[in-house]
Order: structure tokens, then C-alpha cells, then sequence
């Protein structure tokens, strides 16, 4: 660091949240350290807008999730706690679906049934059940957003790669030149399909398991 | 209060909580989402025509101006005449006219037909010959993302374009999903009357042809009063 670190920026470090998310960025990735969530990271990465948007509606699936699981958490009984957890999930991934179709309809149909398919995503139950269930509503909340920060590093970083070696594109519009193109330049085929997604989510996993190594 | 009975209080209140949400939200979005789908649906009808390219964005009202300015909705009745008031006559069929200075260009067939997982919904537009496709859309469908899912996609739907639905002697045959590509598979003398398959979709291939053919069946008196080129202005 440049030693220029103004005091509110070393307040947020300090602070358990933002620990939280540095830790679901890095160490305890949902999808390249715990691999979890991979079908709709294969499925939706094609693009980057789909991405991002299937990014914000994870995220405040599980966070939300978790905040309304952590405020219930000691009246839930416990026989019952995973029918409780997936109703609340549910609920709130119906929501998104809903609000997707009536003001991004576009992309909604292009997610088709991955977003109704979040309720199936192991990251949002997992975090409602092995974090929301013995911690406090703020803690939950940030544990989600977190999370699903994580989640979306390596769902965006992926669709980064499909849409650029595949397409050419990012965000749909064109990047690699045309001139690029007369010389002979072939958009890769294979990153449009899921086999392609696998090898990119690989080499992230790679990646970060070596980098890690070496820190340790 | 015994576990169990606290157990199903919980669920119950749970439950009524969430559905009360669920109805709140799906209610208070109706509006929005039926407008989405009827421009969506415009949408398909014009690109059926050509008149909107699959790969590009277009605004609401652009696309509402261009149904309103190109597409006229018409009815079919039983003897192939297009009329314009849907009468009390469930036999009927609805049907849009692409017309440009009031001469017909292509007359565009609504699709409902049985895939593997659900309806496809979708347009065939057939030009003013009566016998040549000239775009083929789906909006609505359940197929598996990636296999039967690329009926909707462009490279699929470009295929139709410039196929027959007519045999060599002018009989009616329909058009139908090749397994594989039409080139291979065909003979050369009925590959206008093929489109190229999806690998690992067949049977979606093989809803969607028979649907098709039942469709274009029931407009069949329409698509022959065009070919033989009794129609060339929409009536009114």
C-alpha cells in the first residue's frame, strides 16, 4: 500500500463484513474453493449482461435469505428448519424471476429457467443453513452479499473470457477489430458452448489453488 | 404447546406469509409483464417479415410504430377468405398481413405446437406466393436450454428462409426438421422443403414439424387462394 490510506478505508477493513467478503472473493470462493453453483455458472456466462444481472439477483437472493432466516432463527423449529429455508428461498427467488420479467424482459428470457433454477443453488441454501441459522441478521446479511459477491467475481471473470473469445464481444458490443477478422482471426466456437465454461471455471480454479500455495 | 403442533403453526403461518408476497408481487406486475410480452410478440411477428433483425435492440415504441405502420391482424374464415371483424365463429383463424402501400407482401400464420416439454409458441410468415417462408420465430417455449432451447435461436431460424412449403408439383407438403443437416440427409430434390436439425433435439424436431404441418394444414385454403393469386390487397 502507498501509506495514503485514509481512516474511513481502515475502518471498513477492520470491520467482520468486510473480512467476510475478502474471504468468499478468495479463501472460501462459493464456486472455484468450494465449487458450488457451477450449473448456472456454465449456463448464463455466455454473455456478460446476462451474467451481471444473474449476479445481482443471486445476490440478493442469499442475502436476503439469510436475513429473513437469521431474524426467524429462534422460533424456526428445528424439524422443519430445511422446509422453512427452502419456502423462504423460493418465495424470494420467485420474486426476482417476477421483476425480471416485468421490467428486463429481455434478459429474463434469456435466463430462462436459471433464475427459477437459483432455488436449486447450493450457495443459497447453504449459507441459510450453515451460517444464517447461528448468527445475528446484520452478520447474515453482509455473509450473503458477500457470497454473492463471490459468486459473481468468477461468474463475471468467466463471462469476461466466453463473450470476448467467443464473440469478439463484450457487453454485445464488438471489441476484436474487424481488420482482425480479414487476416484470418476466427471467434472461438467452442467458448459458446458449456464445454468452454467448464475449461475457463478450471483454469480460474487452477489459478487460484496455486496462487494460494504459494501464499501459504 | 406440544413440538408438533408448534411445527404446523409455523409452517402454516410460513406458508400463508409467503403466498400472501407471492400473489402481492405477481399482481402488481401483471401490467408491466403483459406489455412486455405483447411488444415481444409484435416484435417476433415483424422479424417473421423481416422487417426486425434478430440480433438487434429495438425500442417499445419503435417496434410499436412498426406492427402499427406494417402488420394488419386479420381472420381466416372456413372458405380461405380474409376478413377483417372476428365474427362468433370459433372456426376462424387469426392471421397478420405484412402489407406495404396496400399491396400484401407476406401473410404471417400464428404457431401452437406441441414440443417435448411444453407448448411452442411461435410465426410462420409465408410470402404473398403462398409457398415460400420467409421467416420463422418462436416466443414462447420449454425446451432444454442448449439443445430443443435453439429453436429460438437466429442461427436456426435463419434456415427457414426461402424454404417451401409446396413439393415440386405445387402439392402441399409442409416443411419439416431434418435430423441433421439438410444437405446430407436429403434428397436434393425435397431439400426445400427441409430445414436443418438440431443435434440432440430430435424429438423437439419432430413435435415441431408435425405441429407444423397440422398448423399450415388449417390455413391451407388461405395459402392456396395466394398461390393462385386471388388475394393481393388486404380487404377494407
Amino acid at each position: 500500500m502507498n501509506g495514503t490510506i485514509t481512516r474511513p478505508w481502515g475502518m471498513i477493513r477492520k470491520t467482520r463484513s468486510f473480512k467476510d467478503i475478502l474471504a468468499a472473493l478468495w479463501d472460501l470462493n462459493p464456486i472455484s474453493k468450494q465449487i458450488l453453483g457451477i450449473c448456472s455458472a456454465l449456463a448464463v456466462t455466455v454473455q456478460l449482461n446476462t451474467a451481471i444481472v444473474m449476479s445481482i439477483a443471486l445476490t440478493l437472493v442469499v442475502a436476503f435469505s439469510n436475513l429473513a432466516i437469521s431474524s426467524m432463527r429462534r422460533i424456526i423449529p428445528r424439524n422443519i428448519r430445511i422446509i422453512v429455508e427452502v419456502a423462504v428461498i423460493a418465495t424470494l427467488v420467485i420474486m426476482a424471476d417476477e421483476l425480471l420479467k416485468a421490467f428486463m424482459y429481455d434478459i429474463s428470457k434469456q435466463l430462462s429457467v436459471f433464475v427459477g433454477l437459483i432455488i436449486t443453488n447450493c450457495i443459497v441454501l447453504g449459507r441459510a443453513e450453515g451460517f444464517a441459522l447461528s448468527n445475528p441478521p446484520f452478520r447474515s446479511f453482509m455473509d450473503g452479499i458477500a457470497n454473492g459477491i463471490g459468486y459473481s467475481s468468477i461468474l463475471i471473470g468467466v463471462a469476461f473470457f466466453r463473450e470476448l473469445l467467443g464473440s469478439g464481444k463484450l457487453f454485445g458490443f464488438q471489441v476484436v477489430p474487424n481488420a482482425l477478422y480479414d487476416f484470418g482471426y476466427v471467434d472461438n466456437g467452442l467458448m459458446v458452448l458449456a464445454p468452454g465454461a467448464f475449461i475457463i471455471i478450471g483454469l480460474f480454479v487452477w489459478l487460484e489453488h496455486t496462487l494460494l500455495r504459494g501464499k501459504r | 404447546m406440544s413440538s408438533r403442533l408448534k411445527s404446523i403453526l409455523f409452517a402454516a403461518i410460513l406458508c400463508f406469509v409467503c403466498s400472501a408476497i407471492l400473489t402481492t408481487a405477481s399482481t402488481g406486475l401483471q401490467r408491466f409483464q403483459e406489455q412486455n410480452m405483447r411488444i415481444d410478440r409484435h416484435r417476433n411477428i415483424l422479424m417473421s417479415v423481416g422487417l426486425v433483425k434478430a440480433d438487434q435492440r429495438y425500442p417499445a415504441d419503435e417496434i410499436e410504430s412498426m406492427y402499427a405502420e406494417f402488420i394488419k391482424p386479420l381472420w381466416v374464415d372456413q372458405d380461405g377468405q380474409l376478413i377483417e371483424a372476428p365474427q362468433e365463429d370459433e372456426n376462424n383463424l387469426p392471421l397478420y398481413i405484412y402489407k406495404k402501400e396496400n399491396q400484401i407482401e407476406a401473410y404471417v400464420v400464428p404457431i401452437n405446437s406441441r414440443g417435448l416439454w411444453g407448448r411452442i409458441q411461435g410465426y410462420l410468415a409465408i410470402g404473398n406466393d403462398g409457398s415460400t417462408i420467409s421467416g420463422f420465430t418462436v416466443y414462447k417455449h420449454s425446451e432444454t436450454p442448449g439443445l430443443g432451447g435453439e429453436i429460438e435461436k437466429a442461427w436456426f431460424q435463419k434456415n427457414w428462409v426461402g424454404k417451401q412449403i409446396v413439393d415440386r408439383d405445387g402439392e402441399f407438403v409442409s416443411v419439416s426438421i431434418a435430423k441433421g443437416a439438410v444437405q446430407d440427409m436429403i434428397p436434393p430434390q425435397k431439400q426445400s422443403n427441409y430445414v436443418d436439425g438440431i443435434s440432440g433435439a430430435t424429438l423437439t424436431g419432430k413435435y415441431l414439424t408435425a405441429g407444423l404441418k397440422e398448423v399450415l394444414k388449417d390455413y391451407e385454403p388461405v395459402s392456396i387462394k395466394f398461390r393462385k393469386n386471388l388475394i393481393a390487397e388486404p380487404p377494407g
